[in-house]
């Protein structure tokens, strides 16, 4: 489809400029609301549109009137545009490029023509506060209204389907942040740099500079000597198109990272040892009747669109100003060929009362009364101190009257410095020096090298106080907020700044206070009486920038963790299930044939990421003994016992068993999920209280591939891989460890343990032979049977079996004796964990008891976590775990009940989820199948 | 693979090894070349050994390196200390520090008897990964993944620390090769692949490659 050509627009693009930054070797076209559009590569979306004769770029928020370019900089309020799915781009900030779809926000059905704007005709009923009068009562209406004001709603739209950029985060260490690029920023960077300091150089725009680089020929003069000192300082790292967003404890600093080429935002995590602000100065906007018609512009924006981007800005223009800014724009118009209507200088008493036009500036209304047509208004009134990062840093900074801006309070700690256009006025030598006294002084401070050195005075020069003209306009551009409202809100009794600021919502919308906080005070000042510096400002809070969610996430950093037989568990199908950081094989098709299989031949289990704990030294004996309920003192070489874990308060917290591999040497196996507690645990208790016994404890969790071979076949088939063990019953019974050769791999610890309730053996292989060794197991016992078996087999034959799950079917108040466990319990031992709590509990024989429950439907398997309750409806426990369980043709479950109902032959009601209740008997045993564990024992 | 003979195994990385895959000492290996720029090498089968000593004990005199820094040994040893009472010892695929030697002789390895110091010694070389980042970005890359300042002046050519990389509990060691910034990075084996791709994605920016 052919693309409309814009019409109607002349080109405002001027020949070359000194200081442009746009190549005019390299053109594009990119669109603007489906009409073609043509820039320059280094264009700002809005300097192209500009270029090409483009005035209005967006309607405002609650009026829908036409907006232009403002400041034409990243928070330029008329600016928001919405780029290919991405919304609220800062359009006079964003660079073009090309094949670019570029959209207007908040207008339906066009720019032009927006229905939106009928909200004008009403204005004077949709002032300050209008929805919290309006849309209060009736109450039960206000999701009807929400809905409603939903859709009057300014920004952009995301689209569902829109592309997730990259983002990503950064740690830094400066010795030195200067958060800002400016003469006396680089300056700083330099000074910094050149006392030995690692400099980190932050700048707002896309290139170093500030002011300068819409500056005369001397300011570029001494840009190009800045920018060359600091290129010749390695020891500098330049940040552009980032900002400083905030400052925190011990110059914890954030800053934000765009436009790079790998991802869509970074955020940097800088910890500075000195930071330097120098941050500049924001070009205050004048309040006037029409002071938000397209071509009304600050004169830093004219500098900027006809210096940097070679744009004719209009083609007759008055000048309003009360500083030689604005006679500097002055010049540089009447360069760019524009027309100069009139130069109006405040200072001289010059008046600036309205301007005038449908949709643009057509004319302009002087206190002298004359009135003079132009299509551009240049207004230079003064300046705001951004000092977010002084207030961060504990300073209150005050109001000069003279100056008629805020200037830093001398509260700040020793390792913030500030410098520029923030402090003071002067030549730009002035600034410069300014600028390396600090620099070098902070660098001094990072390094700890260095006298204190004296940073000289930078006075801010006078200027007189331009806030508002003799008639209303638009104070806060960003959410419609005039002054008359504010006016009205003070008169309403919002005269603090902070209500005042809550209930109008001035300084509250995108470019959040920076071009409105001071008109806004002013105005309320003028309101109430009293004066700036009695009024007080709005807290400056971070971000500086709006930061995207997806930078404060950054890169998705959950670790993984993998088994070394993990390829093979996915080349056959397995499918993972998440335990913790680890994937796991759930089953490989079909669990109850798992189950199947390893009572009947032998099945092969990856137990990798069970807890591997190697204790070594003389009182591992004495730790076992403090750790474990039951008694260690007495354990053999070769034997392994089976242990229970209690906190301090006598709840259980992890199972397993611990072997004596040799002299002073034992091995703790736990839990998967309890590994890194247990461990913690272990090295609380020997740094704190046990400091003198000898111990030493390393996790071997990863260095051992551990494999359940089980089974009643499991022996014959891990005979035919091992000969140097003897796997014998008689030679290597239940509950007993040897180390050995596997598969010609030495050094596997084969453990006569299960948890299957199946003859079998746990093997830990040096991992590096995880994989080789099961593969050698799988064909090696081709004939026998073998087959792998995932956790959810295991779950099932565990619960055949009786063995609980610390976790799953004992929780967070689960003491021992509740667990079932009684017998493991030794009270008469003379110190354990828990054992104060446990001597309660015994003697109090209440609480809970874990026991086996089979339900008189043995088809019925009552889903985990199904309450057991009386007759009364009262809770007298829960269902912890069920299954089915083909080898007995039956449902079965462990479940935590009242004591009183522990009784074997104790019949109890579950009840369902769906209201049903159910019986179930108590079992004898946890055991379903083979309470007396013969087969086990095989 | 269950026609390998039983008295040849074959020993896996804990990381996917790059093409063309070749054996090393029977390990499975990578032989890929990296770009020279910017390369990460898996070196999992280097000997690793954790000794565990008491600090200032005969034992950690004769380690002969202060917390925090490393040293290379006359073998091709390289100890770290990474911990107050740990030490690291990274030596060639095969090979047994001759230092782990030298502590066996003055009674280390088993824990000591009654009487002395207890000193551990721990094959750990199937526990953990261990790769090589070296290029002149590759604190930059590091810089993504972990909070510690990795200027020279906070931890130059011969440092080491123990710290969270990509939210993993890691030693990091500077070990620079001919005068390129270098470093080590050991953790747990279980890790590995992960860590390994969070590597390759944060350096992807600085032309990050994989050599074997």
């Amino acid at each position: 489809m052919a693309r409309a050509r814009r019409t109607g627009t002349a080109s405002m693009r001027l020949g070359p400029q000194p200081g442009e930054v746009i190549d005019r070797n390299l053109a594009y076209s990119f669109t603007f609301n489906g009409a073609e559009c043509r820039g320059f590569e280094g264009d700002t979306i809005v300097s192209a549109l500009a270029a090409g004769g483009e005035r209005v770029f967006s309607r405002s928020f609650k009026y829908h009137r036409p907006r232009g370019l403002l400041t034409a900089t990243f928070h330029d309020p008329g600016c928001l545009l919405q780029v290919g799915d991405e919304p609220n781009v800062r359009a006079a900030h964003r660079k073009a490029t090309s094949g670019m779809v570029v959209r207007t926000q908040n207008a339906w059905p066009s720019l032009r023509f927006d229905m939106g704007a009928a909200n004008q005709l009403v204005g004077r009923f949709i002032g300050a506060g209008f929805y919290y009068k309006t849309f209060m009562k009736p109450q039960r209406l206000w999701p009807t209204y929400e809905k409603v004001l939903q859709r009057f709603a300014s920004g952009g739209r995301i689209a569902p389907g829109c592309v997730h950029g990259e983002y990503d985060k950064r740690y830094a260490h400066p010795d030195v942040l200067v958060a800002g690029g400016g003469p006396a920023g680089m300056a700083a960077a330099v000074a910094a740099a050149d006392v030995g300091a690692d400099v980190m150089l932050v700048e707002e725009e896309h290139e170093l500079g500030g002011h300068l680089r819409f500056g005369g020929v001397a300011d570029l003069r001494v840009l190009a000597e800045l920018r060359a000192a600091v290129r010749a300082r390695p020891s500098i790292e330049v940040l552009v198109d980032s900002a400083v967003t905030g400052r925190y404890e011990e110059n914890w600093i954030a800053v934000l990272q765009r436009g790079l080429p790998h991802v869509t935002e970074r955020l940097v995590k800088a910890r500075a040892k000195a930071l330097v602000v120098a941050p500049g100065l924001i070009e205050r906007p004048y309040v006037f009747a029409g002071n938000d018609l397209p071509g009304v512009v600050l004169s830093t924006a004219a500098r900027r669109l006809v210096n940097l981007y070679a744009v004719k800005p209009g083609q007759r223009a008055v000048v309003f100003t009360g500083n030689d800014d604005g006679l500097e724009a002055a010049e540089d118009l009447g360069r760019a060929g524009v027309e100069l209507a009139r130069v109006v200088d405040a200072r001289s008493g010059g008046e600036l009362i309205r301007a005038r036009g449908k949709g643009r500036v057509e004319s302009v209304e002087l206190g002298d009364g004359s009135k003079i047509g132009c299509d551009l208004l240049v207004t230079a009134v003064g300046w705001t101190a951004p000092t977010l990062l002084l207030n961060m840093a504990g300073d209150t900074p005050r109001y000069d009257e003279r100056a008629a801006r805020f200037v830093p309070g001398g509260g700040l700690p020793d390792d913030v410095l500030v410098t520029g256009g923030i402090v003071g006025d002067g030549p730009i030598e002035a600034l410069v020096a300014h600028g390396h006294a600090a620099g070098s002084a902070a660098g001094n401070r990072a390094l700890q090298t260095g006298e204190p050195l004296e940073i000289p005075l930078l006075e801010p020069a006078p200027h007189p106080a331009l806030f508002r003209a003799r008639t209303h306009g638009i104070v806060d551009y960003s959410e419609d907020v005039s002054s008359k409202d504010l006016i009205a809100a003070a008169r309403e009794g919002y005269d603090s700044v902070e209500l005042l600021k809550r209930y109008t919502t001035a300084t509250m919308g995108p470019s959040q206070g920076k071009l409105e906080t001071i008109n806004t005070v002013a105005v309320l000042a003028e309101a109430t009486g009293r004066t700036i510096a009695e009024t007080g400002t709005t807290v400056w809070r971070p971000p500086y920038v709006p930061i995207t969610l997806g930078a404060l996430a950054g890169r998705i950093l959950e670790p993984v963790r993998y088994s070394p037989i993990q390829p093979w568990h996915e080349a056959h199908g397995a499918k993972p299930i998440v335990a913790g950081q680890w994937i796991r094989p759930e089953h490989y098709g079909d669990p109850a044939a798992e189950v199947w299989n390893v009572r009947q031949n032998v099945g092969l289990i990856d137990v990798t990421p069970l807890g591997k704990l190697d204790l070594r030294g003389p009182d591992v004996p004495k730790l076992l003994n403090f750790l474990y309920v039951n008694k260690w003192s007495k354990l053999d070489v070769g034997s392994v016992r089976y242990g229970l874990m209690c906190s301090e308060d006598g709840v259980v917290m992890d199972d397993g068993v611990t072997g004596h591999l040799g002299p002073d040497h034992y091995f703790m196996s736990t839990t998967s999920s309890g590994a890194s507690a247990v461990q913690e645990w272990i090295e609380t208790w020997l740094q704190t209280t046990f400091t003198s016994w000898r111990v030493h404890v390393t996790s071997m969790v990863s260095a051992y591939a551990s494999i359940n071979v089980a089974g009643p076949r499991s022996r014959e088939l891990l005979a035919r891989l091992v000969d140097d063990v003897d796997l014998a019953p008689e030679a290597f019974a239940y509950m007993q460890v040897r180390t050995g050769t596997i598969a010609g791999v030495p050094g596997c610890h084969m453990w006569r343990i299960g948890f299957t309730g199946e003859l079998s053996f746990e093997v830990h292989v040096p991992a590096g032979y995880g994989l080789f060794v099961w593969e050698r197991l799988l064909s090696e016992g081709r004939d026998l049977g073998v087959g792998p078996f995932g956790l959810e087999a295991q779950r099932i034959m565990r619960l055949e079996k009786g063995h609980l799950i610390v976790g799953q079917d004992t929780d967070g108040v689960t003491q021992a004796f509740s667990a079932g466990l009684d017998l493991l319990v030794k009270l008469d031992k003379e110190d354990f964990a828990g054992k104060p709590e446990l001597a309660w509990e015994h003697a109090r024989e209440d609480g809970m008891r874990l026991v086996g429950l089979q339900p008189a439907d043995a088809n019925l398997v009552p889903p985990e976590a199904s309450q057991i309750v009386s007759g009364d409806n009262m809770i007298e426990g829960r269902i912890t775990s069920a299954r089915f369980s083909r080898t007995l043709g039956r449902s079965i479950c462990l479940a935590l009940v009242s004591a009183r109902l522990a009784e074997a032959g104790t019949s109890v009601a579950v009840k369902l989820p769906d209201g049903r209740r159910v019986p179930a008997t108590v079992t004898e045993h946890h055991a379903h199948l083979d309470p007396e564990g013969s087969r086990l024992r095989g | 693979m269950g026609n390998v003979p039983a008295s040849d195994p074959i020993a896996r990385l804990p990381i996917r090894p790059y093409e063309p895959v070749r054996r090393h000492r029977g390990w499975e290996v990578s032989g890929a070349r990296g770009t020279g720029v910017l390369d990460l090498v898996d070196l999992t089968p280097f000997a690793k050994m954790l000794i565990r000593a008491t600090p200032g004990s005969a034992f950690s005199r004769l380690l002969a390196c202060p917390l925090g820094r490393t040293r290379h040994d006359g073998d091709g040893t390289l100890v770290l200390h990474s911990g107050p009472d740990e030490w690291l010892l990274v030596a060639p695929a095969g090979t047994r520090p001759s230092i782990v030697e030298q502590l066996d002789a003055v009674g280390a390895g088993h824990g000591a008897g009654d009487e002395g110091e207890l000193t551990s010694v721990l094959d750990v070389t199937h526990g953990g990964f261990l790769v090589r980042l070296t290029g002149a970005d590759s604190n930059r890359v590091l810089e993504k993944l972990c909070a510690i300042d990795l200027s020279g002046r906070a931890t130059p050519n011969g440092s080491v620390f123990r710290s969270s990389v990509a939210r993993v509990v890691c030693e990091v060691a500077r070990d620079d090769v001919e005068g390129v910034r270098s470093y080590l990075v050991h953790g747990d084996r279980s890790v590995g692949q992960y860590l390994f791709n969070a590597m390759l994605d944060a350096g992807s920016e600085f032309s990050i490659g994989v050599a074997g």
